[in-house]
């Protein structure tokens, strides 16, 4: 009993503690009350993160908020009395416009393009064509699956994703006889696959969003860059994945035939979906050529699914606003963290320097991979990426190993590997109900994949490193 | 998590109590009522309506003396409290005109002839729940374990 009040009673009490200190108490040089304030919230986040005594959207609305009552140029009288120790105050409009940051419009680009996609069936019938190639043979068809649901994921969101691919696979699978450990293969393989395939584009999952915000200027990565490593990265790791399950969950059944019926739709409003979508996604793969940025071009589904009412009012309310006001969320805490000084100063006070370089990236990345299996991935790069970016900021000793670059790809890939638990992420909780899964079986893959997936970042970082591709 | 209501109503009690039983297994999730007549889950609806506790599924029998359970069904369909909430018609004895009248007014969900199959039952509440609780835009994670799959999946789409 004393244990579900300390969820609501630490969040609260932790940061009011930390605001009650005097200044000199942090031993920090210059340490002022707004860097004190940053600090507070930033540690009521992380509670509030971990313990869930709110649902994760409305703790992001809370930092923005509080980030507007206490440090902004704007805020509550009290919290702007002039002193020699106050720091910085952020202007307000800076704060509030996270809810409407590029980032915020890249991914409501990639929420128009899936919804369109999926109201207009192109989904379900690119998954019927993809298919037909893999024939009958239960590996196989558990191969093409996983390659289907990767390539969507890189697109649309996991979670719809994996329930389209699910819903799928469970006439299929009721068929199968109760021993058949395949119906655990298949069931897994789909989570497994949403999970990993989002790492490949920049709008395929929320913590790549939130690594962007801090891969700008002279470490600014395209869309098509990073596909460019993203996708041979997703493509190994299904691979290995896959054998994987094969070995762990053999089927016994012959062969597995998925019957998706529908058919491509040929209305002047189907066809126009077909075109915006091919036309975004080169668009955002030719880079810089046509001179738009990624942000930018993210716009035009939004606009033409709005002009043509392929989007109507109704499906406005079915876009994701939670995950929106997650990132939103996450990226406040990073100019919170940037702007105040806090993140340089912190940094600057605990000897990181004497760390080896990869040491700091290998423990970065598994301390990620640890939180983002307990918690939601996103929150995880929200709390680890503004931290890592100005670690990696500050240290030369990083250079020779590619910066703050492959520090901040590291910890973001570690963050989408996290999926050993049920609670780990949306697919892997869809999954589960499917009833075919047992916790163990899970855990295992999960830390599987988990941590070849980690090791393969690693791998790749360096090759991208050593010939100097991209970074 | 959120706690739900189900609410039995039937005017026989042995009835009732093997409906209750049946659903045992929704116990830990929701909070099961029961009702041997119209007028008493009017009233009990009233307080859940009070207290903002919802309500997920009523099943209800139809001849029952005082109020029929078509038209406390039909109450509940008018009664914007209850938007949402997915309705059971448990009976033998309803006549085709009364069948048209629950489904044209009422908008039920599901008719179920007694004697009915327990497995039916449960399969049949299990989709109806799920649905509630997507369509309310309630966080499904915390009901996995009851939860249809295949609705869930359809809906999460």
């Amino acid at each position: 009993m004393y244990r579900k009040q300390l969820k609501y009673i630490l969040p609260f009490l932790i940061p009011a503690f930390i605001l009650s200190l005097p200044l000199n108490a942090f031993g920090i040089d210059h340490f002022t009350f707004v860097e004190q304030r940053v600090m507070a919230i930033f540690v009521l986040a992380t509670l509030c993160w971990i313990l869930e005594p709110i649902p994760i959207y409305a703790t992001s609305v809370l930092i923005i908020m509080l980030e507007l009552l206490t440090i902004s140029t704007k805020g509550l009288w009290f919290t702007k009395i002039a002193s020699p120790d106050l720091g910085k105050l952020i202007d307000y409009h800076e704060i509030i416009g996270v809810f409407a940051s590029p980032i915020i419009m890249l991914f409501l680009g990639g929420f128009f393009l899936a919804l369109a996609a999926t109201k207009y069936k192109l989904d379900i019938n690119l998954a019927r064509i993809l298919l037909k190639p893999f024939g009958k043979e239960p590996k196989f068809v558990m191969l093409g699956l996983m390659i289907i649901t990767a390539i969507f994921s890189m697109f649309m969101s996991n979670t719809a994703t994996t329930a389209m691919m699910l819903s799928i696979l469970t006439p299929v699978l009721a068929l199968f006889s109760t021993k058949d450990l395949g119906k655990t293969a298949f069931s897994l393989a789909v989570p497994i696959a949403a999970n990993v395939g989002g790492i490949a584009t920049p709008i395929g999952t929320p913590p790549n969003a939130v690594a962007l915000k801090y891969l700008v200027d002279e470490n600014n990565i395209s869309f098509g860059q990073w596909m460019m490593f993203g996708v041979p990265f997703v493509v190994i790791l299904l691979f290995i994945s896959w054998m994987l399950l094969c070995h762990l969950f053999p089927s016994t059944a012959k062969e597995i035939k998925l019957n998706i019926d529908s058919k491509f739709l040929k209305t002047p409003k189907a066809i126009t979906v077909y075109v915006v979508f091919v036309v975004t996604i080169l668009l955002w793969l030719m880079g810089g050529n046509h001179g738009m940025n990624a942000y930018v071009v993210a716009l035009i589904p939004v606009t033409v699914f709005s002009m043509f009412k392929i989007i109507t009012k109704e499906d406005l309310k079915k876009i994701s606003w939670d995950v929106l006001w997650l990132v939103s969320g996450g990226i406040a805490l990073g100019i919170a963290l940037d702007k105040s000084g806090l993140a340089q100063h912190t940094i600057a006070s605990i000897p990181f320097a004497t760390l080896h370089p990869l040491l700091l990236i290998s423990g970065a990345a598994l301390l990620c991979l640890v939180m983002a299996n307990f918690m939601s991935n996103t929150a995880s790069a929200n709390l680890l990426l503004p931290i890592v970016a100005a670690l990696g900021a500050s240290m030369h000793s990083l250079l020779p190993y590619g910066g703050e670059v492959v520090l901040i790809l590291a910890v973001t890939f570690a963050a989408s590997l996290g999926m050993s638990l049920p609670i780990s992420t949306p697919p892997n909780a869809l999954a589960f109900a499917s009833g075919n899964i047992k916790t163990k079986q899970m855990a295992k893959v999960g830390i599987i994949v988990g941590l070849v997936g980690v090791l393969l970042s690693f791998a790749m970082l360096y090759i991208l490193n050593e010939f100097s591709i991209i970074i | 998590m959120d706690y739900f209501n189900i609410i039995c109503i039937d005017d026989e009690r042995e009835v009732l109590d093997a409906v209750v039983q049946d659903l045992s297994i929704f116990n830990p999730f929701f909070n099961i009522e029961e009702c041997e007549s119209a007028e008493e889950c009017l009233q009990l609806l009233e307080e859940l309506a009070a207290e903002e506790s919802p309500v997920a599924l009523i099943i209800s029998d139809h001849v029952m003396p005082g109020k029929s359970g078509i038209e406390l069904l039909i109450d509940i369909q008018k009664n914007n409290n209850f938007v949402g909430t997915k309705k059971i018609l448990l009976t033998g004895l309803a006549t085709q005109k009364d069948t048209i009248n629950a489904i044209n007014n009422a908008k039920l969900d599901n008719y179920l002839e007694k004697v009915w199959d327990k497995q039916k039952l449960v399969q049949m509440v299990k989709e109806l729940l799920t649905e509630y609780i997507i369509e309310r835009g309630f966080d499904y994670t915390d009901y996995n374990d009851i939860l249809d799959p295949a609705t869930l999946y359809r809906l999460l789409q």
